[in-house]
């Protein structure tokens, strides 16, 4: 999949990511970004109709354990990605084009790293076509969820 | 005598337990017989569908289709019916959603022709017949309905005025459904004739459910000794209560089984599946995220699962029929 650029949506808590960006300057190169109020309110749906509009990739960025502005919204994110990448193999979608990030980052700055290292890992697997990747591919890979603090491990 | 209203029953790709259902309707059906010109019922009465195409356009009052499209005979007839009738209802979760035979749709045609002809460990098929649409059998040729690559729901080939979910419905809401038609007295089309609210709202189990419902580890209701009062959810028994459309009448509820969902999704949400999975993420609770793989791995088949009745009006079912435009690419 020589030149494959995989179109990845992100979808991120705007209490945790970027809010000191107010310009989004540091997102000016992801194409498809949608901060949301807590990423509790990150709908299963949303997630889903981003790969059936034609996403290759959906990054999920919420903020670490315990960092809720809310309550847990982010845990509860974290358990539907969590459940979607168990449900993505059935539909021929192999579970690593979905990923959830735990962690912060209020510049923002990182994002469009994160965004490319989606990219590069699940371009190898191709556009997103349902029934396409292979079923068992899919299943043995683990959840794709990084945990802990990025501002203290970059 | 001014003439009764007719109507036609009939069932598509279906198991027969939504005809059953009007069955059900005990004495009502002598009154429903009364009140009505039946004049197709495949499980019940001898008519043919020439019967049927002899009458005039919109002469029916009312069609009311079971079961999903899977070929081109129920697509025929589904057409034929839209046709004739001045109103359609959908009756039972698979005319509504595509129902349990929806979940085929996780697999291909020729998956399906592969494992029932040939590799399912109970065929002995030496030769590889599989069935044709047209066989020559002592000179004579044979047809069948050519067989769809994927399962639609009734809504998805032809416009569908009324839905009554359920697997199968309950007569209850049959026989005011039919009353409903008969008096002239019906919500808006599109609508559902079955309540709006969420199975939880009228479960008699809710009246012991903790203010915070955790779930912890998931059980199979034959492991657990259930007490009748307290929320399966509260035992970590998963129940589709709080996603799922009221007015079964709470059968599996009140039989200790938890609720599978055919309702389908309560009104205005067009992807059960997903809200299914949201109220279930809600209510895990681990010490750690990693321990969520441990937890949600004990629930079999995830994906037939959340979508046990309602694959193929989800949002990536909708998606995948779409790769396999009706009419067009015919197998
Ligand atoms: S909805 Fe249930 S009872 Fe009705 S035809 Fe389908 S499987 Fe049978
Ligand atoms: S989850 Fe099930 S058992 Fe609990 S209140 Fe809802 S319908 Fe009743």
């Amino acid at each position: 999949m020589e030149n494959f650029n995989p179109r990845i949506v992100c979808f991120s808590c705007k209490f945790g990511w970027g809010y000191l960006d107010p310009h989004k300057d540091s997102l000016k190169g992801v194409t498809h970004w949608v901060p949301v109020a807590c990423s509790g309110k990150i709908d299963a749906a949303h997630i889903l109709e981003a790969f059936s509009k034609g996403a290759d990739g959906v990054l999920v960025l919420v903020c670490p354990e315990g960092d809720c502005h809310l309550q847990d919204g982010n845990f509860k994110t974290e358990a539907k990605v969590f459940l979607l990448q168990r449900i993505l193999p059935s539909w021929g979608l192999d579970s690593r084009r979905l990923r959830v990030i735990a962690a912060m980052n209020p510049d923002g700055e990182k994002i469009p790293a994160l965004v490319r290292d989606l990219a590069a890992q699940i371009a190898h697997l191709g556009p997103a076509r349902l029934f396409a990747d292979s079923p068992a591919a899919g299943q043995e890979a683990e959840p794709a969820a990084v945990r802990g603090s990025f501002s203290a491990s970059w | 005598m001014a003439q009764k209203p007719k109507v036609a029953i009939t069932w598509l790709g279906a198991c027969g337990g939504c005809d059953m259902a009007v069955v059900d309707l005990d004495a009502g059906l002598l009154d429903v017989a009364d009140r009505l010109d039946i004049v197709l019922w495949p499980v019940a009465l001898d008519f043919k569908y020439k019967d049927v195409e002899a009458l005039a356009d919109c002469s029916l009052a009312l069609a009311i289709i079971s079961g999903c499209v899977r070929n081109d005979e129920h697509l025929e007839i589904a057409r034929l019916l839209r046709q004739k009738a001045g109103l359609v209802l959908a009756l039972g979760a698979c005319a509504c959603f595509g129902g349990t035979p929806g979940l085929a749709n996780f697999s291909s045609r020729q998956a399906i022709l592969d494992f029932v002809y040939r590799d399912s460990p109970t065929v002995e098929n030496p030769e590889g017949t599989i069935p044709q649409e047209k066989s020559l059998v002592n000179g004579h040729t044979l047809t069948l309905p050519a067989f769809h690559e994927k399962v639609r729901a009734l809504r998805q080939v032809i416009a569908v005025d009324y839905f009554l979910p359920g697997c199968p419905p309950p007569p209850q809401l049959i026989s005011q459904a039919i009353n409903a038609v008969l008096a002239g007295d019906l919500p808006p089309k599109g609508s559902a004739l079955a309540p709006r609210r969420a199975l939880c709202d009228v479960c008699p189990r809710n009246r012991k459910k903790p203010a915070r419902l955790e779930i912890t580890q998931i059980r199979q209701i034959h492991e657990v000794e259930t007490d009748p009062d307290y929320c399966f959810l509260e035992e970590g028994i998963l129940c589709m209560g709080p996603a799922t459309r009221s007015g079964c009448g709470e059968t599996c509820i009140s039989n200790n089984m938890p609720c599978r969902g055919c309702f389908g999704p309560v009104a205005g949400v067009e992807d059960a599946g997903t809200k299914h999975l949201s109220a279930l993420a809600s209510i895990l609770r681990t010490e750690q995220y990693f321990d969520l793989a441990q937890l949600v791995d004990t629930i079999p088949d995830p994906a037939g699962f959340f979508y046990r009745f309602t694959q193929p009006v989800s949002i990536l079912g909708k998606a995948a029929l779409k790769m396999h435009p009706l009419d067009k690419e015919r197998p």
